[in-house]
């Protein structure tokens, strides 16, 4: 049930949603690019004139149809820095922000996963063989004694 | 839990892990070249420049492609800039200097998200009788990838760019740039 749910959700997330219009486009492009000059806004958000500045060339090369979305995203990287994308790519250095946190969450479950089965295979308190000999050894000294004794 | 045998085999490893990783991050550190002058880095340095296609204040045509043949100037300027203000004594002394100089560069202030009015009556108290462009829309701003002014960019006479300092000029830094561009690329 569960991973026929999350085959849907996926499905529904990847779906698209029709043709988009150029001001879907130009909003899609501008939330994903950071306002050179503000702290954390998107250029969508910021009315910094800097902002304004991309918004209105985004919005140039939309109307131009000359270039795709991500091309238009790059032209504006290349001039301002990888520092204007709010989502880093998923190329080269950058990758490492999406692998890291997956890498990391599989090596806990898998650890976790260890863990418990080692409690669940853990010992029952059953002596090992040198428990045993230590045991004997002591049963073996009192003894001696109680015969001297 | 480990046991105790098998956490003291783990316990170094994972010890000398840390510490390459450590060592790694302070090499990292330790090698970052800083930057030892004003020059500002930018993808654009040794590449063409942006085409520029705009009108000057004087309402006439300018194509910065026409300007081949000439070391160009653009220095991003907006009027109520403090330090676009505080700068612009050392670009009156550059353009003055460069008179003098064989194939002078051409100075252009390009008009950073400002008025026609507001840049004409701060050229008209502070003088500076070279060209202003208009960037009405922010496209040039944009293609230089200049989010704040000042900045002051070079221009060879092939149009690549060459340099781009961001932020207000010191004193003799532009004659200073100029002279080391013009003995590395030729006048």
């Amino acid at each position: 049930m569960a991973a026929i749910a999350s085959a849907l959700l996926i499905f529904g997330g990847l779906r698209e949603s029709g043709p988009r219009s150029q001001q879907d486009r130009i909003d899609a492009i501008t939330l994903r690019l950071a306002c050179p000059t503000c702290q954390g806004e998107s250029v969508y958000v910021s009315r910094a004139s800097a902002a304004e500045a991309i918004r209105a060339e985004v919005a140039r090369q939309v109307g131009s149809g000359l270039r795709t979305d991500d091309e238009t995203i790059a032209y504006i990287e290349q001039r301002f820095g990888s520092e204007v994308l709010l989502l880093p790519r998923s190329s080269g250095i950058d990758s490492l922000v999406w692998a890291l946190p997956i890498a990391a969450l599989i090596c806990g479950v898998a650890a976790l996963g260890v863990m418990f089965r080692k409690w669940r295979t853990a010992d029952d308190g059953a002596a090992s063989a040198e428990d045993e000999a230590l045991v004997d050894a002591a049963m073996s000294s009192i003894k001696a004694m109680d015969a001297k004794a | 839990m480990l046991s105790e045998k098998k956490a003291k085999r783990v316990a170094p490893i994972a010890a000398t892990v840390v510490g390459i990783v450590l060592i790694c991050l302070l090499w990292v550190l330790v090698s970052a070249k800083p930057n030892p002058s004003d020059n500002a880095d930018s993808p654009l340095l040794g590449q063409p420049a942006p085409a520029v296609v705009t009108t000057t204040l004087e309402d006439k045509p300018f194509d910065l492609s026409r300007r081949k043949g000439s070391w160009v100037v653009f220095n991003f300027f907006n009027s109520t800039c403090v330090p676009c203000r505080a700068e612009h004594p050392q670009l009156l002394t550059f353009a003055q200097n460069q008179l003098s100089t064989e194939n002078p560069a051409e100075m252009y202030t390009v008009i950073n998200d400002d008025d026609d009015s507001a840049v004409l009556a701060f050229f008209a108290e502070n003088q500076g009788d070279w060209q202003k462009i208009r960037d009405n829309d922010g496209s040039i701003a944009v293609a230089f990838g200049v989010a704040k002014v000042p900045e002051t960019w070079i221009i060879d006479p092939n149009g690549y760019v060459r340099l781009r300092i961001a932020g207000q000029l010191s004193e003799g830094l532009l004659d200073e740039q100029m002279s080391l561009l013009k003995v590395q690329f030729g006048s």
